[in-house]
């Protein structure tokens, strides 16, 4: 599989991280390497073994929907960005989204 | 290394019973200790002195009412720095959490609290637990107290070094692909890897869920048990928690009848001399006591790392991806959404990390997700039928193993090449793939001078017996 600078940008794209052009290289070289060695799954033949999804086996485990103030007002206050109570977030549209 | 004798958890204990010390001589002792030592190794991102003074305090003032403590009342206990305590801070040893502080106490931690443990402080870590040497952390690697070149591992090397350097009692770390395990081999304590489910990971910052799960260090087998024997069992607040059922196969005086396998894939090449030869010594050991060894197979041991270099990155690309800019902090000069998002994660994020979710998010992408990580999952179902057969149908009753290829390698050694450094995790993958415990013990008779450990791994669910072997093989 050859990964490229072009893929290193595909992925931090869709990824939404910023990597530097020096970066890439880098990047694109060692991921390389590595899905190298995940070559190795292919000589299985895993046709009729079912995944294993998790780590657990444990099914539908519930609990009651419970208001909890205090957890939300401590999560409120490590909010980095706060005002009259609100947390503040950036705009999510910007003004040529309106036009 | 030190030449003062170390307190264990039961020495404590009992010390604090008889009033041949107090607890906040024994937090102040520690706390002292940390400012001598770990100039040179490094092992603490903060210290919670205060905090941990007066829980100190509290320990006598209790005592003092003649009240009956908990077994690790007054005990000083380090935490990697993944884990939540209310008001300490925790960065993942990352630049992306660099302010942030908890604003709750993980599960693990609200129960070490109501023991009356003193909280010593964060340990530091590889960034968000992804390396194998804690070189990886923003805020500099972590030294190996046995040789300051080495590494202690990772990526819970904080935890193991503080432990290893008596700069704590006991620690608890995280343990994905041997997090808790590896660092304990290289820096010669103990470490231990419940079965997965068996502790709470709420208030633990989740790096690879299917795989992630809380452990204890200490000096002694005797002192893990009793760290793992109160944070273990079922929390609402983390659905995959059970209580374990409470069976122990093994509660005698020797070793008779017991059956130890030796996976031959662990053992054929690739081993250093060292831990060859010192994997034969403690064979030894184990049969003069009495147990007896069967060879067994686990055939799919190699395809463990690939497995791993695939659901985790998966995995940990989609946690990490909370670390947007909005919720923790973001870089100043982003205009756009977007921006904030790629500018944040791509200025405070190091490399390691964005390996992993460049990795992950490749075999999730459309078009390469049946061939990774469907794949992937497919084969982590014959790793653990491989577990399942020898436990089953060969009937073994551990298996023992090395922990690592090689002791503690040099700092710098291979931080160029991830995969060199991916190989290091090799024989205490598999044991996480397969939600299994697994024990890491150091070895009493090793060969040359840094420490090497032995892994035993229990069935599913039986992480009491680990103890009890462990237990035996400390008393010889």
């Amino acid at each position: 599989m050859a990964i490229n600078k072009e893929t290193i940008e595909h992925l931090a794209e869709l990824a939404r991280v910023k990597i530097s052009d020096k970066q890439k290289e880098k990047l694109a070289f060692d991921l390389e390497g590595i899905l190298g060695h995940f070559q190795e799954l292919t000589e299985l033949d895993t046709r009729d073994v079912s995944p294993v999804t998790g780590g657990t086996d444990l099914m539908n485990v519930f609990k009651d929907d419970e208001e909890n103030d205090e957890l939300l007002s401590k999560g409120k206050d490590a909010f980095p960005e706060k005002e009259k109570g609100f947390l503040k977030v950036p705009a999510v549209f910007d003004k040529s989204d309106h036009e | 290394m030190n030449n003062e004798k170390s307190l264990s958890v039961s020495e404590i204990r009992d010390g604090l019973r008889s009033g041949k010390f107090s607890a906040a001589e024994i937090a102040e002792d520690y706390f002292k200790k940390i400012e001598k030592k770990d100039k040179s190794i490094h092992a603490y991102l903060n210290l919670n002195k205060k905090s941990g003074l007066e829980a100190a305090s509290w320990v006598d003032s209790r005592l003092k009412s003649g009240e009956d403590l908990p077994d690790l009342a007054g005990v000083p206990i380090a935490l990697k720095d993944v884990i939540m305590s209310e008001g300490l801070p925790c960065t993942a040893s990352s630049k992306i959490l660099e302010n942030y502080i908890s604003s709750y106490d993980a599960t693990v931690v609200k129960k070490l609290k109501e023991q009356g443990a003193i909280i010593l402080g964060k340990t530091n870590t590889d960034e968000f637990a992804m390396g194998s040497s804690t070189e990886t952390s923003a805020y500099g690697p972590t030294k190996n107290p046995h040789d300051l070149e080495r590494v202690p591992g990772g990526s819970s090397g904080g935890s193991a070094a503080a432990v290893a350097a008596d700069m704590a009692v006991v620690a608890l770390g995280s343990d994905t692909g041997g997090s808790i395990r590896q660092p304990a081999g290289f820096c010669g304590t103990v470490g231990f890897k419940p079965t997965y489910g068996a502790v709470s990971r709420f208030g633990l910052l989740a790096m690879c869920s299917s795989l992630d799960q809380i452990g204890p260090f200490a000096r002694s087998v005797k002192d893990a048990e009793m760290v793992f024997e109160e944070i273990k069992g079922e929390d609402r607040y983390d659905a995959t928690s059970f209580d374990l059922p409470d069976r122990r196969l093994w509660e005698k005086e020797d070793l008779k009848n017991i059956v130890i396998g030796l996976p031959k894939e662990y053992l054929e090449g690739g081993l250093s001399k060292e831990v060859e030869t010192t994997i034969k010594n403690v064979i030894h050991e184990f049969t003069d006591m009495g147990a007896v060894f069967k060879d067994i197979s686990l055939p799919h041991t190699k395809y463990a790392l690939p497995c791993y270099y695939i659901i985790m990155p998966a995995e940990a690309s989609t946690n990490l991806a909370r670390y947007d800019g909005i919720r923790y902090g973001r870089s100043k000069d982003a205009k756009s959404l977007l921006e904030i998002y790629e500018k944040t994660k791509g200025e405070r994020f190091g490399e390691e990390v964005k390996r992993r979710i460049l990795l992950g998010t490749f075999v999730l992408s459309s078009g390469y997700y049946d061939a990774y990580y469907a794949k992937a999952q497919r084969v982590r179902r014959l790793i653990r039928e491989d577990f399942e057969k020898a436990f089953d149908s060969d009937k073994v009753d551990a298996i023992l193993a090395p922990v690592s290829p090689s002791p503690a390698f040099k700092i710098g050694e291979k931080t160029q090449n991830p995969m060199e450094m991916y190989l290091s995790d090799i024989f205490t993958i598999p044991a996480n793939l397969a939600g299994i415990p697994g024990l890491a013990i150091p070895a009493k008779n090793k060969e040359g001078d840094l420490p090497i450990g032995f892994q035993l791994m229990g069935k599913w669910g039986d992480d009491k017996n680990l103890f009890s072997l462990g237990k035996l093989y400390e008393s010889i």
